[in-house]
């Protein structure tokens, strides 16, 4: 019998990436025709609880006052008890992306004699190994991993998983006492969201604007359209120098060098140090009147419209969207 | 009364003339102290050879120095000069023959010649001294403008050349009135004075007076003579001596190598590091200002100051110089007897590391100083110190030279590789071919054509324009790397060494003896800098190139008017390093006279007063403050010529520019193009209008 | 004090995407004309430890320490260039692409040798992620070989009360924390630990430092071993994704309908970042 694992930190709760986490163990142990458990780090609250109940075929819930505060040291402690708790024999581990996940993922992966491996984006079964697909290159290829040793401890893109369906009948829920070593490296203070926003350079999704806009009023209405879809926003050098939004905000080859998944350029014609500044993004959309402007070699899609016209209509279908 | 006996007594009304010969001694004494401590100074220098190539170095002097040929450019400050300069060439003349009639048995100072020139023409150039002084006064006490340095000394130096012609007047007045000199007609001002002294004054109040003012005279002419080597007046000796002793090589070729293995600094931040014509060169400044009037830095409102480099450095060699150039290891001030090396940067003078990273190293500050100092390679001295001693500078000077390093490109980041831009275009790259020596010529691309997105279209029109006319030319492809020129402007001599060295073992392994290249900072490195490295080539800018090939027939010049967009007006960007630095003004308008109806105009700074784009000396992969970009004042300058087209020759000054005219341009349309682009434009074949 | 600083040489991440190309039998990228370089995070992992050093009362010492090909030597006098006391370089012996487990195996064993030689480092720093693969797996892995409590994506490291105090950035904020040593950090970027630019006469002085060799003999290792016995991954394929060269403009008759294919085109991306 092999068995799925998904472990989840209790203080994160349920969200969309466990949820997609779950997703991914589900498809996978119903590849392997094992069951999916969920292993949860610290106390989670009763929705969550019961969240991953109506998910999981069973729940292992890891106990200790210690855990409700995040260290790295116990929360590893803590998910090497817990997998021997949920029985041990599984062929994959898997977690969410969040930052905690990330670095304890490698850890686990070795004090469990498994494999690990990173940010997959997919995953399947083949025969007694685990193949995990990724970006390498920085993007400019995909490489496909064998996990040669089980448990494959494999922390995902979980964002980008179908969140896993609820099962007739919820899972098992059992609570574990585990026992903990205080930490040699404690975590005593933290300074949350302590900028705005996220750095330009880390944002998963910008949205600039340039000269064609003519003045700062048009950036409000590119901030409604950039929170409709979870953005942060840009500018290019010459919306900048007008000083119609901080110099901050500039994308360019000699400012922020930016590598979003996508890059949305409004009335940006593309001038070269612009585009050397946002020539890593993954995806590039513009919106410009100018059919000629350079812009429109360096994106994928795109419309060659006043953005007047596009950005509210646009703005209001997103919104609907995202719903 | 007959002419040829005309003549004047020497010391009319004066007793114990014996006194002026003893005055003399002290003033002599003092002026030949002054110039021997100056001297002294410069000696302490490090070495440098600038007495060489003497018939060349006379040609120069005779030009610059005596002739005048850079003072005169500034029109109102030439023209005082120029008065206040001849005056003092005749007014001295004319004191030797004064010396010579009264102190040797040749008694000159007679007839005709005393009529005509020791009387008339003394007397107008006196009034000259007069008049000049004047001028010069009402630009310094009332018009004030921002390039003079407002010194008391400066005004007393007026002052007492003016109270010295004024005297001078007075007492030949009082002597003429007195006398009633027969010839008084031939001293026209001296007599203007004793007619109007004779009705207010008696004889005796004058012979008085003329006793007074003719001590009081003297008295401040050996005084002001004592002054000179103390005083910014030491020009009248330092500036002839420094264009004699001028850079006789063009700026591209400025810059000193660096002998790795010996040098016990990198660069220079220590005044005992300059060679003896940099010290010489502090001393030589008229405090005349141009050179900071003309810095594209200085105009945009950066803290860079040639003439106040100068002037610090000269200040801090009179206050210190005696002490640590002289003897060698002056005492730091503690007691412990340590060598002190009297650091030059400073945040507190002009020398700041601010101010020596804004320069573009365009050598506007050079071209403009009329005595030939050598401000931009002082600069560079110092940045090489900051840069490698220190590694102190810009952010954007430090990703390129990661990138010089590890790329051997200054373009992180770029998306193309060396050869991108040759697809479709059958070019031969050297080391893919049977036989490189089959290529007559190398066409070296340059990062800047290669790399850089706009540029492409330059490289590839520069490429297809010399297929057409047949030539035979190949690249290095991915064995090219960067010739170093942004490396060696920052200041990191060692990574340009290293550039260097590699590209010129490149170009012996093919046997490359022709360059061509789009590039005028790689054109300059070819022809000035590489010779330094054993790499010595017959180089030319594209434009160059491309002029010979329309001149010889093998191009077909008379083609149809100017680019698809159907622009007919054009204004050239002369680049820094293909005008100012190597001198070639002409190739480029030729190439832009040959397309058909173009009109062209230029910029009010044109030519080797051409105002830089800003990209030079790494400044192009600096950001500028928004509101101090060099690009931008020179875009504006390019536009209110009413160009369609700005015409470039540089890649670099065709992104600075491009992005500047994009800022600047208002509605109407204005493309940035390099010459080239716009001669394929017209001469290209039918339906390949752009490249 | 002692840190320790791993380097990784890499094949520039910065070579254009044309430029770049997989050689299907490797299953890996072609090396081509491109450089060589030191990871960037292992740089800024240089940096952290130098600004380290500059703010300790106490005397720091810095080694720097690399597993690959005798081209990383490059990376090592790059290292010492920038003021790294030590440099220690195990050589890869034909294990070209060894996967994070063999690297933390060799790295662990060289560690252990390094400090039956010279003392115990208090701390090791290693890039959080390579500019290449990108695995990000070798600074736990290495954590757990020695034993070592880790902490992940430091930005800075400062002398602290008895300790050394440690910021580093998660998603979702700024975390403090305090480390007693022995202890391992993985180093990420920020402002302030851009890797410096060295003096040229650091660079001259760099090619003088001795630069220590071991072979994995020396570390009582077995090449054949550490290349498949210890294994945890390896690469089944490796591809470029199809370009998508063409821009793809909203077509439609309406602005309505353009609009529309452009929403839906963006909430697609949007929604595949999860």
């Amino acid at each position: 019998m092999a068995n799925v694992a998904v472990c989840v930190l209790g203080s994160l709760g349920y969200d969309r990436a466990a949820q997609g986490a779950a997703g991914a163990g589900r498809a996978l142990a119903e590849s392997v025709g094992g069951e999916l458990h969920a292993l949860v780090i610290g106390p989670a609250s009763d929705n969550a609880v019961a969240a991953l109940a109506a998910v999981a075929d069973r729940v292992v819930i890891g106990a200790n006052e210690a855990l409700g505060d995040y260290q790295p040291e116990q929360a590893l402690q803590a998910a090497q008890q817990l997998h021997a708790a949920g029985g041990g024999d599984y062929v994959a581990v898997l977690l969410s992306n969040d930052t905690y996940s990330q670095e304890i993922a490698p850890r686990l992966a070795h004090r469990l004699g498994g494999s690990s491996m990173a940010d997959a984006a997919a995953i399947r079964a083949d025969g007694d190994h685990l193949l995990a697909q990724r970006t390498a290159y920085g993007g400019k290829a995909i490489s496909i991993y064998r996990l040669k040793k089980q448990p494959a401890v494999v922390w995902l893109r979980a964002r980008g998983f179908e969140p896993a369906p609820e099962q007739g009948a919820p899972g098992d829920v059992t609570t574990v006492d585990l026992a903990l070593d205080p930490p040699r490296i404690r975590i005593t203070g933290r300074e949350v969201a302590a900028q705005e926003g996220v750095r330009l350079e880390d944002a998963p999704v910008i949205v600039s604007g340039g000269r064609g806009l003519g003045g700062p009023e048009p950036f409000q209405e590119l901030k409604k359209l950039a929170n409709a879809i979870g953005a942060e926003q840009g500018a290019s050098r010459a919306a900048c120098d007008a000083g119609w939004v901080p110099p901050n905000w500039q994308v360019g080859y000699l400012c922020h060098q930016v590598a979003p998944e996508l890059y949305i350029a409004i009335a940006i014609s593309g001038a070269s140090q612009h585009l050397l500044g946002m020539g890593d993004s993954k995806v590039v959309a513009a919106i410009n009147t100018d059919a000629d402007a350079p812009i429109f070699k360096h994106c994928s899609f795109g419309i060659v419209e006043d953005y007047k016209q596009v950005v509210p209509l646009l703005t209001e279908k997103l919104q609907s969207m995202a719903g | 009364m007959d002419p040829t006996q005309a003549t004047r007594e020497v010391f009319w009304n004066i007793e114990y003339t014996w006194l002026v010969y003893v005055l003399m001694v002290p003033t002599l004494a003092v002026f030949g102290w002054g110039f021997w401590l100056k001297i002294r100074r410069w000696r302490a220098g490090q070495p440098e050879v600038r007495f060489d190539r003497l018939g060349e170095r006379m040609q120069l002097f005779l030009k610059n120095a005596v002739g005048q040929g850079r003072t005169i450019k500034r029109r109102y400050a030439g023209i005082f000069h120029t008065l206040v300069y001849t005056g003092f060439i005749v007014l001295f003349l004319a004191t030797t023959v004064v010396a010579i009639h009264h102190d040797t048995p040749l008694h000159i100072m007679k007839g005709h010649f005393y009529l005509i020139f020791q009387s008339l023409t003394v007397d107008i150039f006196g009034l000259f001294v007069m008049v000049g002084v004047a001028l010069a006064a009402i630009r310094r006490w009332i018009s004030k403008p921002k390039l003079l340095v407002y010194t008391d000394e400066a005004s007393w130096i007026l002052v007492t050349i003016f109270v010295m012609a004024l005297t001078g007047f007075m007492i030949e007045g009082w002597r003429i009135a007195v006398t009633d000199d027969p010839w008084a007609a031939w001293s026209p001002i001296g007599n203007l004075f004793a007619l109007a002294s004779d009705p207010l004054m008696s004889d005796a109040a004058m012979q008085t007076g003329h006793v007074a003012i003719w001590w009081f005279h003297l008295v401040v002419a050996f005084g002001w003579i004592a002054w000179v080597p103390f005083s910014k007046m030491s020009h009248v000796f330092t500036a002839p001596l420094n264009i004699f002793t001028a850079n006789l090589d063009g700026y591209g070729g400025s810059l000193k190598t660096i002998d790795f293995e010996t040098a016990e600094r990198f660069g220079i931040n220590h005044l005992g590091d300059f060679t003896w014509k940099d010290l010489l060169d502090f001393d030589a400044c008229t405090e005349c200002g141009r050179c900071t009037d003309v810095c594209p830095a200085n105009t945009v409102g950066k803290s860079l100051s040639p003439r106040d480099i100068i002037l610090d450095l000269q200040a801090l060699m009179h206050k210190r110089g005696d002490t640590v150039l002289v003897s060698g290891n002056g005492d730091n001030g503690n007691g412990s007897g340590e060598v002190e090396l009297l650091p030059i940067i400073d945040q507190k003078t002009a020398v700041s590391p601010e101010a020596l990273f804004a320069c573009t190293t365009c050598a506007a500050c050079m071209e403009a100083c009329p005595v030939h100092i050598e401000q931009m390679p002082k600069i560079v001295d110092a940045r090489r110190y900051l840069v490698m001693e220190e590694a102190d500078f810009p952010e954007g000077m430090m990703d390129m030279m990661n990138s010089l390093e590890s790329r051997q490109h200054p373009f992180a980041g770029t998306q193309f590789s060396r050869v991108d831009w040759t697809e479709g275009l059958d070019i031969d790259v050297m080391a893919e071919m049977d036989d490189p020596h089959e290529a007559e010529v190398l066409m070296w691309v340059g990062c800047g054509g290669a790399l850089v997105e706009r540029n492409r279209n330059t490289v590839r029109a520069t490429a297809k324009l010399l297929q057409k006319a047949g030539v035979k030319f190949a690249i290095l492809g991915r064995e090219e790397s960067c010739t170093g020129d942004p490396a060696r402007r920052v200041g990191n001599e060692f990574l340009f060494e290293m550039l260097a060295k590699g590209n010129v073992e490149t170009m012996q392994r093919y046997g490359v003896r022709k360059v061509v290249t789009s590039c005028p900072h790689c054109f300059n490195s070819f022809r000035n800098e590489y010779p330094q490295f054993g790499g010595s080539y017959e180089v030319y800018h594209h434009s160059q190139f491309l002029d010979q090939l329309l001149e010889s027939g093998r191009l077909d010049g008379n083609g149809a008017a100017v680019s698809s967009n159907g622009s007919s007006t054009i204004t050239f960007h002369d680049p820094c390093y293909l005008g100012r630095h190597n001198g070639e003004y002409d190739a480029p308008r030729n190439l832009l006279a040959k397309l058909g109806d173009a009109r062209q105009v230029e910029m009010e700074r044109s030519r080797n007063t051409s105002f830089c784009c800003g990209g030079g000396g790494g400044m192009a992969f600096v950001d500028e403050p928004p509101d101090q970009r060099v690009n931008q004042e020179r875009a504006q300058e390019a536009v209110d010529t009413g160009a369609d087209v700005v015409a470039v020759g540089c890649p670099f000054c065709a992104t600075m520019l491009d992005d500047g005219v994009n800022a600047r341009r208002g509605d109407r349309d204005v493309k940035v193009k390099d010459v080239a682009e716009l001669l394929w434009d017209a001469v290209g074949e039918p339906g390949q209008a752009a490249p | 004090m002692k840190l320790l600083v791993c380097l990784k040489q890499i094949l520039d991440p910065d070579v254009p995407a044309r430029d770049f190309q997989i050689d299907p039998a490797a299953k890996a990228a072609r090396r081509g004309g491109a450089n060589l370089v030191t990871n960037i995070f292992c740089e800024n992992a240089v940096e952290t430890a130098l600004q380290f050093r500059e703010a300790a009362t106490a005397e720091v010492k810095i080694t720097a320490l690399c597993y690959g090909e005798s081209s990383a030597e490059d990376c090592l006098r790059k290292a010492m260039a920038m003021t790294v006391d030590e440099a220690c370089l195990v050589e890869r012996d034909g294990n070209t692409n060894p996967d994070a487990a063999a690297v933390g195996r060799v790295l662990a064993a060289a560690i252990r040798r390094l400090e039956q030689d010279g003392g115990p480092f208090d701390a090791v720093l290693v890039g959080r992620e390579s500019g290449d693969w990108g695995v990000g797996q070798t600074g736990g892995l290495l954590a757990e070989e020695l034993g070592r409590p880790a902490l992940g994506f430091v930005e800075s490291l400062q002398p602290g009360n008895g300790g050394v105090t440690l910021r580093r950035q998660t998603d979702v904020g700024i975390e403090v924390a305090e480390a007693e040593p022995p202890f391992l950090v993985t180093i990420t970027n920020n402002e302030d630990n851009v890797p410096r630019i060295p003096k040229t006469r650091d660079v001259m002085m760099s090619y003088r430092k001795p630069l220590q060799k071991l072979s994995l003999a020396d570390l009582e290792l077995d090449s054949e071993e550490i290349r498949t016995g210890s294994s945890i991954f390896e690469v089944e394929e490796i591809f470029i994704p199809a370009d998508e060269v063409e821009c793809e403009l909203a077509e439609g008759d309406t602005l309505e309908e353009r609009v529309d294919q452009l929403a839906k085109r963006i909430h697609q991306v949007v929604a595949s970042i999860g």
